[in-house]
Protein backbone atom coordinates (compact mmCIF):
# COMPACT_ATOMS: atom_id res chain seq x y z
CA UNK A 1 0.00 0.00 0.00
CA UNK A 2 2.84 2.35 0.59
CA UNK A 3 4.47 2.58 -2.84
CA UNK A 4 1.05 1.73 -4.43
CA UNK A 5 1.05 5.65 -6.22
CA UNK A 6 4.82 5.60 -6.88
CA UNK A 7 4.20 2.37 -8.77
CA UNK A 8 1.46 3.23 -10.99
CA UNK A 9 3.56 5.86 -11.73
CA UNK A 10 7.00 4.05 -12.37
CA UNK A 11 5.19 1.41 -14.75
CA UNK A 12 3.69 3.92 -16.40
CA UNK A 13 7.07 5.49 -17.13
CA UNK A 14 8.21 1.62 -18.28
CA UNK A 15 5.57 1.38 -20.27
CA UNK A 16 5.81 4.74 -22.12
CA UNK A 17 9.40 4.51 -22.64
CA UNK A 18 8.63 0.44 -23.64
CA UNK A 19 6.31 2.62 -26.59
CA UNK A 20 9.47 3.82 -27.78
CA UNK A 21 9.02 7.09 -26.04
CA UNK A 22 12.59 9.17 -24.85
CA UNK A 23 13.05 9.53 -20.74
CA UNK A 24 12.37 12.91 -21.24
CA UNK A 25 9.00 12.68 -23.13
CA UNK A 26 8.19 9.70 -20.44
CA UNK A 27 8.60 12.28 -17.79
CA UNK A 28 6.61 15.09 -19.85
CA UNK A 29 3.73 12.73 -20.22
CA UNK A 30 3.81 11.67 -16.29
CA UNK A 31 3.88 15.11 -15.56
CA UNK A 32 0.59 15.88 -17.45
CA UNK A 33 -1.15 12.85 -15.39
CA UNK A 34 0.07 14.33 -12.48
CA UNK A 35 -1.39 17.53 -13.19
CA UNK A 36 -4.71 15.57 -14.22
CA UNK A 37 -4.42 13.93 -10.69
CA UNK A 38 -4.25 17.39 -8.72
CA UNK A 39 -7.21 19.03 -10.31
CA UNK A 40 -9.13 15.63 -9.85
CA UNK A 41 -8.14 15.83 -6.28
CA UNK A 42 -8.56 19.10 -5.86
CA UNK A 43 -12.20 18.89 -7.45
CA UNK A 44 -13.51 16.23 -5.38
CA UNK A 45 -11.49 17.76 -1.98
CA UNK A 46 -13.47 21.02 -2.48
CA UNK A 47 -16.94 18.70 -2.92
CA UNK A 48 -16.15 17.14 0.28
CA UNK A 49 -15.22 20.08 2.02
CA UNK A 50 -18.47 22.05 1.38
CA UNK A 51 -20.26 19.40 2.70
CA UNK A 52 -18.05 19.00 5.61
CA UNK A 53 -18.16 22.88 6.04
CA UNK A 54 -21.92 22.70 6.16
CA UNK A 55 -22.51 19.99 8.34
CA UNK A 56 -19.79 21.37 11.04
CA UNK A 57 -21.63 24.63 10.66
CA UNK A 58 -25.16 23.14 11.15
CA UNK A 59 -23.71 21.18 14.12
CA UNK A 60 -22.30 23.57 15.69
CA UNK A 61 -25.60 25.55 15.59
CA UNK A 62 -27.70 22.47 16.78
CA UNK A 63 -29.05 21.90 13.04
CA UNK A 64 -28.60 19.08 11.04
CA UNK A 65 -26.92 20.79 7.76
CA UNK A 66 -28.17 19.02 4.70
CA UNK A 67 -29.17 15.79 4.90
CA UNK A 68 -32.29 15.54 2.42
CA UNK A 69 -30.07 14.92 -1.15
CA UNK A 70 -28.51 11.32 -0.88
CA UNK A 71 -26.90 9.80 2.58
CA UNK A 72 -26.53 12.45 4.57
CA UNK A 73 -26.88 15.12 2.42
CA UNK A 74 -23.58 14.25 0.27
CA UNK A 75 -25.46 15.35 -2.73
CA UNK A 76 -25.96 18.66 -2.27
CA UNK A 77 -22.79 19.87 -3.10
CA UNK A 78 -23.15 18.24 -6.43
CA UNK A 79 -26.50 19.83 -6.95
CA UNK A 80 -25.08 23.39 -6.39
CA UNK A 81 -22.29 22.85 -8.57
CA UNK A 82 -24.53 21.44 -11.77
CA UNK A 83 -26.99 24.52 -10.83
CA UNK A 84 -23.60 27.24 -10.67
CA UNK A 85 -22.78 25.41 -14.08
CA UNK A 86 -26.49 26.55 -15.72
CA UNK A 87 -26.24 29.95 -14.26
CA UNK A 88 -26.54 32.67 -16.77
CA UNK A 89 -23.40 34.63 -17.06
CA UNK A 90 -23.55 38.08 -16.61
CA UNK A 91 -20.95 40.37 -17.01
CA UNK A 92 -21.69 44.06 -16.07
CA UNK A 93 -21.87 46.47 -19.18
CA UNK A 94 -19.00 48.62 -16.97
CA UNK A 95 -16.74 46.51 -16.18
CA UNK A 96 -13.45 45.75 -17.45
CA UNK A 97 -14.29 43.04 -19.23
CA UNK A 98 -10.48 41.19 -19.98
CA UNK A 99 -9.33 41.30 -16.25
CA UNK A 100 -12.89 40.37 -15.00
CA UNK A 101 -12.59 37.32 -17.06
CA UNK A 102 -9.12 36.53 -16.27
CA UNK A 103 -9.26 37.25 -12.64
CA UNK A 104 -10.78 33.87 -11.76
CA UNK A 105 -8.61 31.78 -13.83
CA UNK A 106 -5.50 33.58 -12.55
CA UNK A 107 -7.09 32.78 -8.97
CA UNK A 108 -7.58 28.76 -9.54
CA UNK A 109 -4.53 29.09 -11.57
CA UNK A 110 -2.51 30.21 -8.64
CA UNK A 111 -4.33 27.71 -6.12
CA UNK A 112 -3.32 24.73 -7.85
CA UNK A 113 0.49 25.51 -8.11
CA UNK A 114 0.65 25.34 -4.44
CA UNK A 115 -0.08 21.52 -5.06
CA UNK A 116 3.28 21.40 -6.69
CA UNK A 117 5.55 21.02 -3.98
CA UNK A 118 3.33 19.48 -1.28
CA UNK A 119 4.62 16.00 -0.31
CA UNK A 120 1.40 13.64 -0.16
CA UNK A 121 3.32 11.35 0.96
CA UNK A 122 6.90 9.48 1.32
CA UNK A 123 8.45 10.47 -2.11
CA UNK A 124 4.81 11.39 -3.76
CA UNK A 125 6.32 14.85 -4.56
CA UNK A 126 6.03 16.31 -7.99
CA UNK A 127 8.95 18.85 -7.62
CA UNK A 128 10.97 18.57 -4.79
CA UNK A 129 12.41 22.13 -4.80
CA UNK A 130 14.84 22.94 -2.94
CA UNK A 131 13.17 26.38 -2.00
CA UNK A 132 10.13 24.79 -1.45
CA UNK A 133 8.81 26.90 1.22
CA UNK A 134 9.62 30.30 -0.21
CA UNK A 135 7.93 28.69 -3.38
CA UNK A 136 4.70 27.90 -1.56
CA UNK A 137 4.46 31.72 0.22
CA UNK A 138 5.30 33.41 -2.91
CA UNK A 139 2.77 31.73 -4.86
CA UNK A 140 0.31 31.98 -2.33
CA UNK A 141 0.75 35.73 -2.04
CA UNK A 142 -0.20 35.90 -5.49
CA UNK A 143 -3.68 35.62 -5.23
CA UNK A 144 -3.90 39.23 -3.84
CA UNK A 145 -3.29 40.36 -7.44
CA UNK A 146 -6.50 38.13 -8.49
CA UNK A 147 -8.73 39.44 -5.38
CA UNK A 148 -7.20 43.25 -6.83
CA UNK A 149 -8.17 42.03 -10.72
CA UNK A 150 -11.88 40.85 -9.27
CA UNK A 151 -12.31 44.34 -7.37
CA UNK A 152 -11.20 46.59 -9.85
CA UNK A 153 -12.33 45.01 -12.91
CA UNK A 154 -15.97 44.78 -11.58
CA UNK A 155 -16.26 48.30 -11.75
CA UNK A 156 -18.41 48.17 -8.44
CA UNK A 157 -17.50 50.18 -5.08
CA UNK A 158 -17.97 47.15 -2.56
CA UNK A 159 -16.00 44.82 -4.69
CA UNK A 160 -13.18 47.42 -4.81
CA UNK A 161 -13.30 48.17 -1.12
CA UNK A 162 -12.91 44.21 -0.74
CA UNK A 163 -10.54 43.46 -2.94
CA UNK A 164 -8.63 46.92 -1.35
CA UNK A 165 -9.30 45.07 2.46
CA UNK A 166 -7.80 42.06 0.94
CA UNK A 167 -4.59 43.30 -0.14
CA UNK A 168 -4.03 45.46 2.89
CA UNK A 169 -4.57 42.15 4.63
CA UNK A 170 -2.82 39.86 2.69
CA UNK A 171 0.19 41.90 2.80
CA UNK A 172 -0.35 42.71 6.25
CA UNK A 173 -0.06 38.82 7.20
CA UNK A 174 2.57 37.60 4.91
CA UNK A 175 4.75 38.42 6.72
CA UNK A 176 3.87 36.89 10.12
CA UNK A 177 3.45 33.90 8.36
CA UNK A 178 6.72 33.71 6.79
CA UNK A 179 8.30 34.41 10.22
CA UNK A 180 6.83 31.96 12.07
CA UNK A 181 7.82 29.18 9.22
CA UNK A 182 11.56 30.77 9.73
CA UNK A 183 11.64 29.08 12.97
CA UNK A 184 11.00 25.72 11.51
CA UNK A 185 13.23 26.32 8.63
CA UNK A 186 15.88 27.47 10.76
CA UNK A 187 15.70 24.21 12.74
CA UNK A 188 15.22 21.91 10.28
CA UNK A 189 18.22 23.59 8.26
CA UNK A 190 16.32 23.73 4.87
CA UNK A 191 14.08 25.48 2.66
CA UNK A 192 13.04 22.17 1.06
CA UNK A 193 9.80 20.73 2.77
CA UNK A 194 10.44 16.79 2.01
CA UNK A 195 13.90 17.70 4.59
CA UNK A 196 11.79 19.38 6.71
CA UNK A 197 9.47 16.74 6.89
CA UNK A 198 12.72 14.22 7.16
CA UNK A 199 14.01 16.21 9.79
CA UNK A 200 10.10 15.34 12.01
CA UNK A 201 11.68 12.08 11.84
CA UNK A 202 11.88 12.16 15.59
CA UNK A 203 9.59 14.88 16.88
CA UNK A 204 7.30 16.90 15.22
CA UNK A 205 7.92 20.75 15.07
CA UNK A 206 4.22 21.36 17.19
CA UNK A 207 6.42 20.11 19.86
CA UNK A 208 9.52 22.47 19.65
CA UNK A 209 7.62 25.39 18.11
CA UNK A 210 4.14 25.86 19.36
CA UNK A 211 4.55 29.78 19.18
CA UNK A 212 5.03 29.60 16.04
CA UNK A 213 2.10 26.83 15.06
CA UNK A 214 -0.30 29.19 16.88
CA UNK A 215 0.71 32.21 14.93
CA UNK A 216 1.04 30.27 11.61
CA UNK A 217 -2.34 29.29 12.09
CA UNK A 218 -4.07 32.85 12.64
CA UNK A 219 -1.45 34.30 10.12
CA UNK A 220 -3.26 31.05 7.18
CA UNK A 221 -6.56 32.40 8.56
CA UNK A 222 -6.32 35.76 7.53
CA UNK A 223 -4.43 34.63 4.24
CA UNK A 224 -6.80 32.46 3.15
CA UNK A 225 -9.70 35.11 3.95
CA UNK A 226 -11.49 32.63 6.19
CA UNK A 227 -13.98 33.41 9.21
CA UNK A 228 -12.91 35.89 11.60
CA UNK A 229 -10.33 37.55 9.30
CA UNK A 230 -13.08 37.15 6.02
CA UNK A 231 -12.82 40.93 5.46
CA UNK A 232 -12.57 40.65 1.69
CA UNK A 233 -15.76 38.88 1.40
CA UNK A 234 -17.68 40.73 4.35
CA UNK A 235 -21.10 39.68 2.97
CA UNK A 236 -22.77 41.61 6.10
CA UNK A 237 -20.76 44.92 5.01
CA UNK A 238 -19.61 45.11 1.54
CA UNK A 239 -22.55 42.18 0.04
CA UNK A 240 -20.17 39.85 -1.35
CA UNK A 241 -16.97 42.11 -1.80
CA UNK A 242 -15.01 41.14 -4.63
CA UNK A 243 -17.22 38.37 -5.79
CA UNK A 244 -19.97 40.70 -5.59
CA UNK A 245 -20.36 41.40 -9.71
CA UNK A 246 -19.51 37.26 -10.48
CA UNK A 247 -22.15 35.11 -11.42
CA UNK A 248 -22.37 30.98 -12.12
CA UNK A 249 -19.05 29.47 -13.33
CA UNK A 250 -16.86 32.50 -12.69
CA UNK A 251 -17.88 32.60 -9.05
CA UNK A 252 -17.95 29.07 -8.69
CA UNK A 253 -14.38 28.99 -9.80
CA UNK A 254 -13.36 31.62 -7.03
CA UNK A 255 -14.99 29.45 -4.52
CA UNK A 256 -12.77 26.52 -5.73
CA UNK A 257 -9.84 28.25 -5.34
CA UNK A 258 -10.63 29.19 -1.72
CA UNK A 259 -10.92 25.58 -0.86
CA UNK A 260 -8.24 24.91 -2.85
CA UNK A 261 -6.24 27.05 -0.58
CA UNK A 262 -7.65 25.94 2.60
CA UNK A 263 -6.72 22.32 1.18
CA UNK A 264 -2.92 23.43 0.46
CA UNK A 265 -2.31 25.56 3.28
CA UNK A 266 -3.73 22.66 5.99
CA UNK A 267 -1.20 20.18 3.78
CA UNK A 268 1.36 23.06 4.30
CA UNK A 269 0.61 23.09 8.44
CA UNK A 270 0.71 19.60 8.17
CA UNK A 271 3.62 18.89 6.71
CA UNK A 272 6.12 21.53 8.52
CA UNK A 273 4.30 20.87 12.16
CA UNK A 274 2.46 17.73 12.40
CA UNK A 275 5.13 15.49 11.10
CA UNK A 276 3.90 15.86 7.68
CA UNK A 277 3.56 12.03 6.24
CA UNK A 278 5.47 10.26 9.18
CA UNK A 279 3.34 7.84 11.03
CA UNK A 280 2.94 4.71 12.66
CA UNK A 281 1.35 1.25 10.62
CA UNK A 282 -0.94 3.74 7.65
CA UNK A 283 0.61 3.98 4.41
CA UNK A 284 2.16 8.17 4.72
CA UNK A 285 -0.18 9.12 2.05
CA UNK A 286 -3.02 8.44 4.31
CA UNK A 287 -0.95 10.06 7.26
CA UNK A 288 -1.16 13.14 4.58
CA UNK A 289 -5.03 13.02 4.40
CA UNK A 290 -5.88 12.39 7.85
CA UNK A 291 -3.66 15.31 9.42
CA UNK A 292 -4.59 17.78 6.59
CA UNK A 293 -8.23 17.40 7.53
CA UNK A 294 -7.87 17.57 11.28
CA UNK A 295 -6.34 20.85 10.06
CA UNK A 296 -9.18 21.54 8.40
CA UNK A 297 -11.67 20.97 10.60
CA UNK A 298 -9.86 23.05 13.37
CA UNK A 299 -10.32 26.14 10.68
CA UNK A 300 -13.86 25.20 10.27
CA UNK A 301 -14.35 25.19 13.99
CA UNK A 302 -12.55 28.77 14.51
CA UNK A 303 -14.54 30.17 11.31
CA UNK A 304 -18.03 28.93 13.02
CA UNK A 305 -17.08 30.28 16.71
CA UNK A 306 -16.10 33.53 16.20
CA UNK A 307 -17.25 36.87 14.63
CA UNK A 308 -15.21 38.89 12.15
CA UNK A 309 -13.27 41.06 13.52
CA UNK A 310 -12.82 44.92 12.81
CA UNK A 311 -10.46 45.85 10.07
CA UNK A 312 -8.36 48.44 11.81
CA UNK A 313 -8.31 45.41 14.65
CA UNK A 314 -6.88 43.04 12.04
CA UNK A 315 -4.61 45.47 10.69
CA UNK A 316 -3.46 46.46 14.51
CA UNK A 317 -3.40 42.60 15.45
CA UNK A 318 -0.76 41.81 12.59
CA UNK A 319 1.54 44.49 12.98
CA UNK A 320 1.43 45.44 16.67
CA UNK A 321 1.20 41.51 18.05
CA UNK A 322 1.67 38.89 15.42
CA UNK A 323 4.96 40.61 13.93
CA UNK A 324 6.56 41.46 17.17
CA UNK A 325 5.83 37.59 18.77
CA UNK A 326 7.06 35.90 15.45
CA UNK A 327 10.28 37.84 15.85
CA UNK A 328 10.58 37.40 19.50
CA UNK A 329 10.14 33.42 18.75
CA UNK A 330 12.93 33.31 15.96
CA UNK A 331 15.56 35.31 18.17
CA UNK A 332 14.44 32.59 20.55
CA UNK A 333 14.62 30.11 18.57
CA UNK A 334 18.20 31.18 17.23
CA UNK A 335 19.75 31.41 20.46
CA UNK A 336 18.58 27.74 21.72
CA UNK A 337 20.24 26.11 18.31
CA UNK A 338 23.16 28.28 18.93
CA UNK A 339 23.24 27.11 22.83
CA UNK A 340 22.14 23.30 22.11
CA UNK A 341 25.25 23.57 19.32
CA UNK A 342 27.60 25.05 22.04
CA UNK A 343 26.51 22.28 24.33
CA UNK A 344 27.80 19.85 21.53
CA UNK A 345 24.41 18.44 20.70
CA UNK B 1 -6.61 36.67 31.45
CA UNK B 2 -6.82 37.59 27.69
CA UNK B 3 -8.13 35.41 25.27
CA UNK B 4 -9.99 33.57 27.57
CA UNK B 5 -13.57 34.49 25.64
CA UNK B 6 -12.12 32.86 22.60
CA UNK B 7 -11.73 29.65 24.03
CA UNK B 8 -14.74 29.70 25.96
CA UNK B 9 -16.22 30.44 22.58
CA UNK B 10 -14.36 27.13 20.81
CA UNK B 11 -15.59 25.22 23.77
CA UNK B 12 -19.31 26.39 23.24
CA UNK B 13 -19.37 25.65 20.08
CA UNK B 14 -17.92 21.86 19.97
CA UNK B 15 -20.60 21.56 22.88
CA UNK B 16 -23.46 22.44 20.42
CA UNK B 17 -21.29 20.41 17.76
CA UNK B 18 -22.22 17.45 19.60
CA UNK B 19 -24.89 17.80 21.55
CA UNK B 20 -28.32 17.13 20.54
CA UNK B 21 -29.41 19.09 17.93
CA UNK B 22 -33.05 20.67 17.88
CA UNK B 23 -34.07 20.68 14.54
CA UNK B 24 -37.46 19.28 14.05
CA UNK B 25 -37.97 17.43 10.82
CA UNK B 26 -41.31 18.87 9.55
CA UNK B 27 -43.39 17.50 7.70
CA UNK B 28 -42.51 13.90 9.11
CA UNK B 29 -42.18 15.56 12.40
CA UNK B 30 -44.74 17.38 13.65
CA UNK B 31 -43.76 20.28 16.22
CA UNK B 32 -45.13 19.76 19.31
CA UNK B 33 -47.74 22.93 20.08
CA UNK B 34 -48.95 24.09 23.26
CA UNK B 35 -52.59 23.90 23.98
CA UNK B 36 -52.87 27.74 23.65
CA UNK B 37 -51.58 28.03 19.82
CA UNK B 38 -54.28 29.26 17.53
CA UNK B 39 -54.10 27.44 14.04
CA UNK B 40 -56.95 27.44 11.91
CA UNK B 41 -60.24 29.06 13.30
CA UNK B 42 -63.06 26.09 13.60
CA UNK B 43 -66.38 26.63 13.22
CA UNK B 44 -68.91 23.59 15.47
CA UNK B 45 -71.99 24.65 13.61
CA UNK B 46 -74.45 22.27 15.98
CA UNK B 47 -73.85 24.23 18.72
CA UNK B 48 -74.61 27.68 17.29
CA UNK B 49 -77.21 29.72 18.60
CA UNK B 50 -77.40 32.20 16.15
CA UNK B 51 -76.65 35.45 18.09
CA UNK B 52 -74.08 37.05 16.02
CA UNK B 53 -71.53 38.07 18.42
CA UNK B 54 -69.04 36.89 17.12
CA UNK B 55 -69.41 39.04 13.76
CA UNK B 56 -69.90 41.92 16.10
CA UNK B 57 -66.56 41.37 18.19
CA UNK B 58 -64.60 40.69 14.76
CA UNK B 59 -62.39 43.61 13.96
CA UNK B 60 -61.77 42.47 10.36
CA UNK B 61 -65.34 41.35 8.85
CA UNK B 62 -63.71 37.74 8.80
CA UNK B 63 -67.01 36.54 9.95
CA UNK B 64 -70.65 36.33 8.81
CA UNK B 65 -73.56 34.09 7.98
CA UNK B 66 -76.81 33.95 6.71
CA UNK B 67 -79.98 32.75 8.70
CA UNK B 68 -83.70 32.30 8.60
CA UNK B 69 -86.25 32.36 10.92
CA UNK B 70 -87.56 29.25 12.54
CA UNK B 71 -91.30 28.53 11.23
CA UNK B 72 -93.60 29.50 14.20
CA UNK B 73 -90.91 30.30 16.78
CA UNK B 74 -88.96 33.60 17.12
CA UNK B 75 -85.73 31.73 17.35
CA UNK B 76 -83.14 32.08 14.21
CA UNK B 77 -81.90 28.99 12.66
CA UNK B 78 -78.58 28.96 10.79
CA UNK B 79 -78.27 28.34 6.79
CA UNK B 80 -74.40 28.72 6.14
CA UNK B 81 -71.71 30.35 8.02
CA UNK B 82 -68.86 31.91 6.56
CA UNK B 83 -65.49 32.04 7.53
CA UNK B 84 -63.05 34.21 5.28
CA UNK B 85 -59.61 33.26 6.73
CA UNK B 86 -57.06 35.46 5.01
CA UNK B 87 -58.06 38.11 6.49
CA UNK B 88 -58.19 36.80 10.34
CA UNK B 89 -55.83 38.28 12.34
CA UNK B 90 -55.78 35.15 14.92
CA UNK B 91 -57.18 37.56 17.63
CA UNK B 92 -59.43 35.40 19.63
CA UNK B 93 -61.77 38.08 20.18
CA UNK B 94 -64.38 35.89 17.84
CA UNK B 95 -63.83 32.83 20.27
CA UNK B 96 -64.03 35.36 23.54
CA UNK B 97 -67.24 36.83 22.07
CA UNK B 98 -68.81 33.58 21.54
CA UNK B 99 -71.28 32.57 23.84
CA UNK B 100 -71.34 28.38 23.55
CA UNK B 101 -67.76 27.80 22.48
CA UNK B 102 -69.18 27.36 18.77
CA UNK B 103 -65.78 28.84 17.34
CA UNK B 104 -62.38 27.59 18.63
CA UNK B 105 -58.85 27.33 17.28
CA UNK B 106 -57.92 23.71 15.95
CA UNK B 107 -54.12 23.12 15.62
CA UNK B 108 -54.03 22.99 12.33
CA UNK B 109 -51.55 25.31 10.79
CA UNK B 110 -50.67 24.20 7.13
CA UNK B 111 -53.06 26.79 5.54
CA UNK B 112 -51.94 27.23 2.53
CA UNK B 113 -54.00 26.71 -0.56
CA UNK B 114 -53.63 26.60 -3.81
CA UNK B 115 -56.43 28.60 -5.16
CA UNK B 116 -57.33 31.86 -3.64
CA UNK B 117 -61.42 30.77 -3.12
CA UNK B 118 -60.16 27.44 -1.79
CA UNK B 119 -59.09 30.15 1.44
CA UNK B 120 -62.32 30.73 2.38
CA UNK B 121 -64.19 28.08 4.70
CA UNK B 122 -68.12 27.85 4.23
CA UNK B 123 -69.89 25.62 6.50
CA UNK B 124 -73.33 25.26 4.57
CA UNK B 125 -76.04 23.69 7.20
CA UNK B 126 -78.33 20.86 6.02
CA UNK B 127 -82.10 21.73 6.39
CA UNK B 128 -83.42 19.14 8.80
CA UNK B 129 -79.87 18.99 10.69
CA UNK B 130 -80.64 22.05 13.32
CA UNK B 131 -84.13 19.99 14.35
CA UNK B 132 -82.38 17.14 14.62
CA UNK B 133 -79.69 17.82 16.79
CA UNK B 134 -82.18 19.93 18.81
CA UNK B 135 -84.23 16.95 19.53
CA UNK B 136 -80.95 14.84 20.45
CA UNK B 137 -79.28 17.49 22.25
CA UNK B 138 -82.77 18.26 24.25
CA UNK B 139 -84.14 15.12 24.61
CA UNK B 140 -87.59 17.10 23.28
CA UNK B 141 -90.60 14.39 23.04
CA UNK B 142 -90.40 13.98 19.27
CA UNK B 143 -93.48 15.79 17.37
CA UNK B 144 -96.27 13.24 16.06
CA UNK B 145 -95.47 13.58 12.45
CA UNK B 146 -91.70 12.30 12.70
CA UNK B 147 -92.83 9.02 14.47
CA UNK B 148 -91.33 7.45 11.68
CA UNK B 149 -87.81 9.43 11.18
CA UNK B 150 -87.66 8.28 15.31
CA UNK B 151 -87.80 5.30 14.33
CA UNK B 152 -85.42 5.05 11.97
CA UNK B 153 -83.51 7.26 14.82
CA UNK B 154 -84.16 4.23 17.42
CA UNK B 155 -82.89 1.94 15.00
CA UNK B 156 -79.59 3.56 13.89
CA UNK B 157 -78.89 4.50 17.44
CA UNK B 158 -78.92 0.44 18.52
CA UNK B 159 -77.22 -0.19 15.28
CA UNK B 160 -74.32 1.90 16.26
CA UNK B 161 -74.06 0.90 20.20
CA UNK B 162 -74.41 -2.84 18.93
CA UNK B 163 -71.95 -2.89 16.19
CA UNK B 164 -70.62 0.75 15.83
CA UNK B 165 -67.54 -0.58 13.88
CA UNK B 166 -69.43 -2.04 11.04
CA UNK B 167 -72.10 0.24 10.92
CA UNK B 168 -69.47 3.56 10.48
CA UNK B 169 -67.29 1.56 8.16
CA UNK B 170 -68.45 2.89 5.23
CA UNK B 171 -68.37 6.79 6.69
CA UNK B 172 -65.00 6.70 6.88
CA UNK B 173 -61.70 6.11 4.84
CA UNK B 174 -60.04 3.24 6.05
CA UNK B 175 -60.42 0.53 9.61
CA UNK B 176 -58.26 2.02 11.85
CA UNK B 177 -60.58 5.28 11.34
CA UNK B 178 -63.68 3.27 11.85
CA UNK B 179 -62.22 1.42 15.08
CA UNK B 180 -61.20 5.18 16.19
CA UNK B 181 -64.77 6.93 15.82
CA UNK B 182 -66.46 3.74 17.24
CA UNK B 183 -64.63 4.47 20.40
CA UNK B 184 -65.68 7.96 20.71
CA UNK B 185 -69.18 7.31 19.92
CA UNK B 186 -69.33 4.45 22.65
CA UNK B 187 -67.89 6.86 25.48
CA UNK B 188 -69.79 10.05 24.71
CA UNK B 189 -73.32 8.81 23.98
CA UNK B 190 -74.64 12.60 23.07
CA UNK B 191 -72.15 12.30 20.07
CA UNK B 192 -73.49 8.90 19.20
CA UNK B 193 -77.05 10.17 19.26
CA UNK B 194 -75.96 13.11 17.31
CA UNK B 195 -74.37 10.76 14.55
CA UNK B 196 -76.95 8.36 14.43
CA UNK B 197 -79.58 11.65 13.53
CA UNK B 198 -76.81 13.07 11.04
CA UNK B 199 -76.62 9.47 9.39
CA UNK B 200 -80.01 9.43 8.39
CA UNK B 201 -80.38 12.96 7.40
CA UNK B 202 -77.83 13.82 5.73
CA UNK B 203 -75.30 11.30 4.52
CA UNK B 204 -72.79 13.77 3.23
CA UNK B 205 -72.58 15.97 6.24
CA UNK B 206 -72.49 12.38 8.74
CA UNK B 207 -69.26 11.64 6.88
CA UNK B 208 -67.66 15.21 7.25
CA UNK B 209 -68.86 15.61 10.91
CA UNK B 210 -67.04 11.79 10.86
CA UNK B 211 -64.24 12.83 9.37
CA UNK B 212 -63.88 16.23 12.11
CA UNK B 213 -64.02 13.79 14.84
CA UNK B 214 -61.58 11.12 14.18
CA UNK B 215 -59.22 14.04 12.92
CA UNK B 216 -59.56 15.54 16.18
CA UNK B 217 -59.25 12.31 18.35
CA UNK B 218 -56.23 11.90 16.36
CA UNK B 219 -54.58 15.31 17.10
CA UNK B 220 -55.59 14.89 20.66
CA UNK B 221 -53.69 11.22 20.53
CA UNK B 222 -50.72 13.16 19.01
CA UNK B 223 -50.50 15.97 21.28
CA UNK B 224 -50.92 13.52 23.95
CA UNK B 225 -47.88 11.27 22.25
CA UNK B 226 -45.94 14.43 21.79
CA UNK B 227 -46.12 15.61 25.59
CA UNK B 228 -44.88 12.17 26.87
CA UNK B 229 -41.63 12.50 24.05
CA UNK B 230 -41.24 15.91 25.71
CA UNK B 231 -41.38 14.77 29.04
CA UNK B 232 -39.02 11.86 28.26
S1 LIG C 1 -59.72 35.71 15.39
FE1 LIG C 1 -60.12 37.90 15.33
S2 LIG C 1 -59.92 38.43 13.15
FE2 LIG C 1 -60.09 36.21 13.24
S3 LIG C 1 -62.26 35.82 12.96
FE3 LIG C 1 -61.92 35.94 15.18
S4 LIG C 1 -62.31 38.06 15.72
FE4 LIG C 1 -62.06 37.98 13.49
S1 LIG D 1 -71.12 34.06 18.73
FE1 LIG D 1 -71.06 31.81 18.66
S2 LIG D 1 -73.22 31.23 18.93
FE2 LIG D 1 -73.19 33.39 18.39
S3 LIG D 1 -73.45 33.42 16.16
FE3 LIG D 1 -71.24 33.45 16.57
S4 LIG D 1 -70.64 31.32 16.55
FE4 LIG D 1 -72.85 31.34 16.72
Amino acid sequence: MEHFFLNIAHSLIVWLMGLGLSSKGADLVLLIVQWICIVAIVTINVIVLIWLERKVAGFMQQRLGPNRLGPAGMFQTIADAIKLLTKEDIIPSAADRIIFRTAPIFFIIIAVMLYVVLPMGDGMQIVDLNVGVFYFISVASLSTICLLMAGWGSNNKWSLLGAMRSVAQMISYEIPLAFSLLGVIMIAGSLSLSDIVAAQNNIWFIILQPVAFITFFIAATAELNRGPFDMPEAEQELTAGAYTEYTGMRWALFFLAEYTNLVAVSALASTMFLGGWHGPWLPSWIWIIIKTYLVMLIFMWMKWTFPRIRMDHLMSFSWKVLIPVTLANILVTGAGIQFLAGMGW
Amino acid sequence: MKGQGLLKGLYITLKRAVGKDITIQYPEQMPYLQDRFRGCLHFDYTKCIVCGLCTKACPNNVLSYESRQVEGSKKKELVSYTIDLQYCLFCNLCVEACPTNTLYFTHDFELSRYQRDQIKIVYEIPKEEPSAVKVDLKGDAPEPDETKKEKQLAAMTAALQKNPQKTVRKMVENDEDAEILAGILLEDEQKLSRMAALMIADREKAKKVAVAFVNKEKKDRLKGGGAEDESK
